[in-house]
């Protein structure tokens, strides 16, 4: 373990590293070399100054708080950004790629967070674009999917369209379209984020084959159990710097936490530290001594009920109660009718089927003005297509549904409208320059601290719909996301939380219910003895 | 009504099918790349002028046809500049290029040969394939056409085979489904969607040289009359699929066919209402017939990296 100064990086040698691990690592070639690298956005400062050594046959985890520059550092490698600073080794050769596709031929493959794939076409048709020319050799390629699918342990139907895939086997095919370029080094940006714990023992293993047949893996992780599992070498980022490196990264873990969020997990909230998934057991013994709450109903659902255009039911049959200062939680896999009953409950969706009533009114079908006015707060999962205007200030983002509270002769009153922000942005830790400044330039943590801050402080506030609320969030945010939800709970204020972050879920929230395809597979307590069974759950297992 | 009058019919629809389905295949494949042309109009309007001046120049309608193709070339090149390089709206660029083209060739027109000019020029050779010419009643009445019609069929055939079986066809369609994959994959969005355009251009300057060179032998101004609108209410009728956007062609042209038939079977019916036919017919069908529409998910949305 090397904490602080990069300048020492990839010199082996340090008398605090175990000499088992540093001989292992250093038997391996040296496949890719980053020295010096920098890169700056406008005003920030992505990266500065890193160097990493990356070797052939190895799983290099990166890891860090989210803004702390890995996905930067991603692209540098795969050649979507071009360095301001620093140089670049790959396999003993100068590397300086042009574009993603400079990367491709020199035989470095990424998966990117977002999947790009087209979801009309089939696998085959995927994996072919911009990859055959001519006429194409459907069934060639079919052939070579099954070889790949049998050697990894990758299970795909060549011939599925992607739509009717789901996000664990979309991903697949983001990988076998990696590997069938039979790459030297693979990067893989932050992929067990959307997948179910089974599918992530999957994708692990086949990250352990790959590095096996002796291609460099670039692992970009937050969860500290999957760093254990399968890391030769961690290098921790934060503020754009390495803090850290390890070469024996599963028996360092508490130091590697310590390096990223630069604080001792002990002062961290529990709901925080829940995040780093083997630390939620001792976690939520404090949640589940809060399950004990008076019968208060605040928000009943009854059998509702969403269809999409085809008919088929996104949501079926939902219903559940939610009382007075409960965290209800909602776990499942993203896509299985989450959004639609976030949607729903907001007034953004009509529900083909059912009710539901807040404070003993049916708001169902109504705008989202009404349900706005009865008391229901929502951060909605989309927050940049629905919760806020980007090009608007902060300021006029916290109090965008109540802009008419500042009206002055029928102006807007914008001192008062300042003051007012300020106040908020105290009370909800929202960092900005001002209350001026443009949403738009505040980072994720703050602009979703910046939405709840709203949200909360609604008139006559009973129930709070968060839909992923810290989706994206370093793990300060977080903490505060939670921390603010707990101080609303206390209140009074019933809560809807639908996450697809189980450990999360399970640290917070008082019951969880499991969605599976839009029905509810399940109830249970939030206690990390039910981790698996909700995994179960979550994957449409009927107990 | 005879048998006589039927392959007229037949026959007749058939021809005037035939520009919308040269200029909506050229549509469909730009707009499965994800950029709308409401140029179709302008670019046909363009094509017929282009066709007839070259024919009544040289002499030559073969000439005539690659001059009307060489017309489009500039017309087309500013449909995929606005609408890729500089991201303009494609709705009121397209809107905008029609009627500057409407301008351009009625102001060419008159200057060349005078307000109202009824030139006579050369036109395409006619052809009918052996044997079906030869079928007694009707096979003079319906496969007797401008050879066009028959080089245009295997055009749109070939154009059909390309997109659904070459690495090509595949990178078009995916440019209007996810660009960024397109992107991601290493190729450029941009030049796919500006091949597409270009594409576009070449089959409506066909349709424009089918209407003036091929079908009339004359041009008027502007003569497509709304037929670049037709084809792109072909293509949302079709659904954005190739086999049901010539159905929907054959029933706009047998729409169009309606309005010199009628009368002829004498049924009367007041001839504004007859002209408002195909128009009528493409209303109702893109509004309320079609039900459930799958355009490509990035239709009219310029790609940003």
């Amino acid at each position: 373990m090397q904490l602080a100064d990069p300048v020492e990086m990839g010199t082996s040698s340090n008398s605090g590293t175990p000499a088992t691990a540093a001989a292992d690592v250093s038997k391996l070639q040296p496949l890719l070399s980053l020295r010096g690298m920098s890169k700056r956005f406008g005003s920030l400062q992505a990266l500065s100054d890193v160097s990493v050594e990356i070797a052939t046959g190895e799983i290099h985890c990166l890891l860090g708080e989210n803004g702390a520059g890995k996905s930067t550092l991603c692209n540098l490698i795969f050649g979507v950004y071009k360095p301001d600073d620093g140089s670049m080794q790959f396999g003993g050769q100068d590397y300086r790629p042009a574009g993603p596709a400079a990367a491709l031929t020199q035989g470095i493959a990424m998966v990117h967070q977002h999947f790009s794939l087209v979801p009309d076409l089939s696998v085959v048709d995927n994996l072919l674009l911009g990859q055959a020319r001519g006429i194409l050799k459907r069934a060639e390629c079919a052939q070579r999917v099954r070889q790949l699918s049998e050697h990894y342990g990758l299970a795909l139907d060549p011939f599925a369209r992607i739509r009717d895939l789901s996000v664990g086997e979309r991903q697949r095919v983001e990988i076998v379209k990696c590997l069938m370029r039979e790459p030297r080094l693979l990067v893989l940006d932050e992929p067990t984020a959307v997948l179910l714990p089974a599918e992530i023992e999957g994708l692990l293993t086949v990250c352990q084959r790959v590095a096996a047949q002796g291609c460099g893996v670039v692992l970009v992780t937050h969860k500290l159990a999957e760093i254990k599992k399968v890391a030769h070498r961690v290098t921790v980022l934060r503020g754009g710097r390495v803090v850290a490196t390890s070469n024996k990264p599963a028996n360092e873990i508490d130091l590697l936490v310590r390096a990223m969020i630069q604080r001792d997990l002990a002062g961290l909230d529990a709901s925080a530290s829940a995040m780093f998934g083997e630390l939620a057991e001792e976690a939520d013994a404090g949640s589940a001594a809060t399950t004990e709450k008076i019968d208060d109903e605040i928000v009943q659902i009854n059998g509702l009920t969403v269809r999409d255009a085809e008919g088929v039911a996104r949501l079926d049959n939902f219903t559940l109660i939610v009382n007075r200062g409960e965290i209800v939680g909602i776990a499942g896999v993203e896509g299985n009718g989450q959004s639609e009953l976030a949607a729903v409950l907001s007034g953004m969706l009509t529900a083909s089927d059912g009710r539901f009533f807040v404070a003993s009114k049916n708001m169902t079908n109504r705008s989202p003005q009404e349900i706005t006015a009865t008391g229901v707060g929502v951060v909605p999962e989309d927050r940049h297509a629905v919760a806020c205007v980007t090009g608007m200030s902060l300021a006029e983002n916290l109090f965008l549904n109540r802009l008419d509270d500042f009206r002055h002769w029928g102006l807007l009153d914008r001192t008062a409208l300042r003051d007012k922000a300020r106040a908020l942005m105290q009370e909800f830790d929202v960092r900005a320059a001002g209350p001026d400044i443009a949403f738009s330039s505040l980072s994720g943590g703050n602009q979703q601290k910046a939405v709840l801050g709203r949200e909360l402080t609604t008139q006559g506030l009973v129930f709070l719909l968060a839909a992923q609320p810290t989706r994206g969030l370093d793990v300060g945010a977080v903490e505060a996301v939670y921390g603010q939800i707990r101080k609303a709970c206390e209140r009074g204020v019933g809560v809807l939380l639908i996450s697809s972050e189980l450990d999360e879920l399970i640290s917070i929230a008082d019951r969880i219910v499991v969605l599976y395809r839009g029905r509810i597979m399940g109830h249970c307590v939030a206690h990390a003895s039910e981790r698996e069974r909700i995994g179960a759950m979550m994957a449409g297992h009927v107990e | 009504m005879s048998v006589e009058m039927v392959a007229v019919f037949a026959g007749s629809s058939i021809r005037l099918a035939m520009p919308l389905l040269l200029s909506a295949a050229g549509e469909l494949v730009s707009e499965r790349a994800g950029v709308l042309n409401m140029s179709v109009e302008g670019m046909m309007l363009m094509g017929a002028f282009g066709g007839a001046m070259g024919s009544l120049y040289t002499g030559s309608p073969v000439l005539g046809l690659l001059i009307g193709i060489v017309a489009v070339i500039p017309v087309a090149a500013l449909q995929a500049f606005l609408s890729n390089t500089l991201r303009a709206n494609q709705i009121v660029t397209g809107i905008g290029i029609n009627i500057l083209v409407l301008g351009a060739t009625t102001t060419a027109y008159r200057a060349i040969l005078g307000s109202r000019s009824r030139t006579e020029i050369p036109g395409l050779d006619k052809w009918a394939p052996p044997f079906l010419g030869d079928i007694p009643w009707f096979g003079d009445a319906v496969f007797h056409q401008t050879w066009l019609l028959y080089a245009g069929l295997v055009v749109v055939a070939i154009a059909a085979w390309v997109m659904r079986y070459t690495a090509l066809g595949l990178a078009v369609h995916a440019a209007g489904a996810e660009p960024r994959a397109v992107d991601k994959s290493g190729l450029s969005v941009t030049r796919i969607r500006y091949g597409a355009v270009f594409f576009t251009g070449f089959m409506s300057a066909l349709a424009g040289c089918f209407l003036s060179i091929g079908d009339i032998h004359t041009f008027t101004e502007g003569m497509t009359n709304g037929g670049g609108y037709l084809a792109l209410a072909a293509v949302i009728f079709g659904n954005w699929k190739i086999g049901r956007t010539v159905l929907a062609c054959l029933f706009f042209g047998a729409a169009t066919a309606l309005q010199f038939q009628l009368p002829a079977m004498g049924i009367n019916v007041p001839n504004a209402l007859l002209i408002m036919l195909p128009y009528l017919m493409a209303l109702l069908a893109v509004g309320g017939l079609v039900g459930r529409q799958s355009a490509p998910a990035y239709l009219t949305q310029a790609f940003v990296r």
